[in-house]
């Protein structure tokens, strides 16, 4: 098992650290994309991580894996307080109308991987694209996205489930990752 | 087995589904493999999204406050005798229901102990925890809008609870709940105020609440 994991998992103070280290700035830009205010984000974050590392069981694999579970309890944790206390507030707004690659402004959270994103986005069927961004980077429900493409909701689930599974296979392909 | 996940997988790491749909989510890929790989990968789907946000940078009070949280700790917990406090929240849940003014209470109560009547009298909220595992307990809190006081009532908990506490000064351990028949209880008076309580069983979550003051 990775160093990190094992002492994430085995709840030793390096392991904290060093998720800390890694990818606080990561956790809380994507509770502040859901929040604008930094507090109660910063809440979130903390809420999030203290959750998980309660109960270590909950985890096992690689570094990355663990990157992404984190990043999954935090944007979940931040979605469920907005949608529990109805804060659904400019920054989401504002958001919900952000074209999110092409409107990259620095500095952003990796732009090396924005960059390949860029690439991987850009190769998506319209439709999917269209889903998935709403979906992302506009915070909002699918629902929503139905009742604003005027697809049926079915449709919209569809298209973001596959356009998941195609940027999956393009970001993990060392040659269709490149743009 | 029960039925694969299917798009739902996709949809949990970007939050779209509700708390019931997404609890369904980690009940199920905790018993399959193959679930539990599709949303692993959607997941680092999700975070590489995320590579495309707008960067905010943490504040050091979040380092210190994460810190404090998961530093081990002794019980910071005063625990007090359970049966008067039991017996007190018994009644004021009765009389909550009844909607039934204490007048008549006050008279009776006077002679008993003065933490029943302190409880009693007390303005207090209360909160139904929400289900952790596919093996949930029902349990419900009340609690004093001043925080001074914390009772935890679960129904037929199968098993041994206990209680872990997320204070505005890190986590607390609150203790193991008291068992009587077919409930379990526990009331603590906490030093710090309790911002959310969780209930494990056998080292896993069973159910969750946040309190509000």
């Amino acid at each position: 098992m990775d160093e990190l994991v094992e002492a994430f998992a085995t709840r030793k103070p390096s392991g904290l650290d060093q998720v800390y280290a890694l990818w606080s700035r990561l956790f809380v830009s994507v509770a502040r994309h859901v929040i604008s205010d930094s507090a109660l984000a910063e809440d979130c974050v903390h809420d999030a991580l203290v959750r998980v590392w309660r109960s270590p069981n909950r985890f096992s694999g690689n570094r990355e894996m663990l990157k992404a579970y984190l990043v999954t309890c935090v944007r979940n944790e931040s979605l469920g307080m907005v949608r529990r206390e109805g804060r659904r507030d400019a920054r989401e707004l504002k958001a919900a109308r952000l074209a999110p690659v092409t409107s990259v402004d620095p500095p952003v959270v990796d732009p090396v991987e924005a960059q390949r994103l860029q690439g991987a986005l850009g190769r998506l069927p319209e439709e999917q694209r269209a889903a998935l961004t709403l979906a992302y980077y506009g915070n909002k429900t699918h629902v929503e996205i139905a009742q604003e493409l005027n697809v049926p909701l079915g449709t919209i689930k569809s298209r973001i489930s596959m356009a998941m599974r195609k940027l999956q296979t393009d970001l993990a392909s060392p040659g269709g990752s490149r743009s | 087995m029960t039925e694969h996940l299917g798009e739902d997988a996709e949809l949990y790491p970007l939050g779209m589904l509700d708390e019931d749909a997404a609890r369904d989510v980690e009940r199920h890929i905790a018993s399959c493999s193959e679930c539990a790989e599709r949303v692993g990968q959607a997941q680092a789907v999700a975070a590489s999204l995320a590579a495309a946000l707008p960067l905010s940078t943490p504040s050091p009070a979040l380092e210190r406050r994460l810190r404090e949280s998961t530093r081990p700790q002794p019980t910071a917990i005063r625990r007090v005798n359970l049966f008067p406090f039991a017996l007190a929240a018994a009644f004021a849940l009765a009389f909550l229901g009844l909607g039934w003014q204490s007048l008549v209470l006050q008279q009776r109560l006077k002679t008993q102990d003065v933490a029943l009547v302190t409880m009693v009298h007390s303005h207090f909220n209360h909160v139904s925890m929400s289900p952790e595992s596919a093996n949930p307990v029902a349990a419900k809190i009340l609690y004093a809008r001043d925080g001074s006081w914390i009772y935890i009532i679960a129904d037929k908990p199968g098993g041994s609870l206990h209680a872990i506490a997320q204070t505005e000064a890190g986590v607390a351990d609150l203790g193991a709940l008291g068992s009587s028949g077919e409930t379990a209880t526990l009331l603590v008076h906490p030093r710090d105020r309790i911002r959310s309580i969780t209930l494990q069983r056998a080292g896993t979550d069973v159910a969750s609440a946040r309190l509000t003051y």
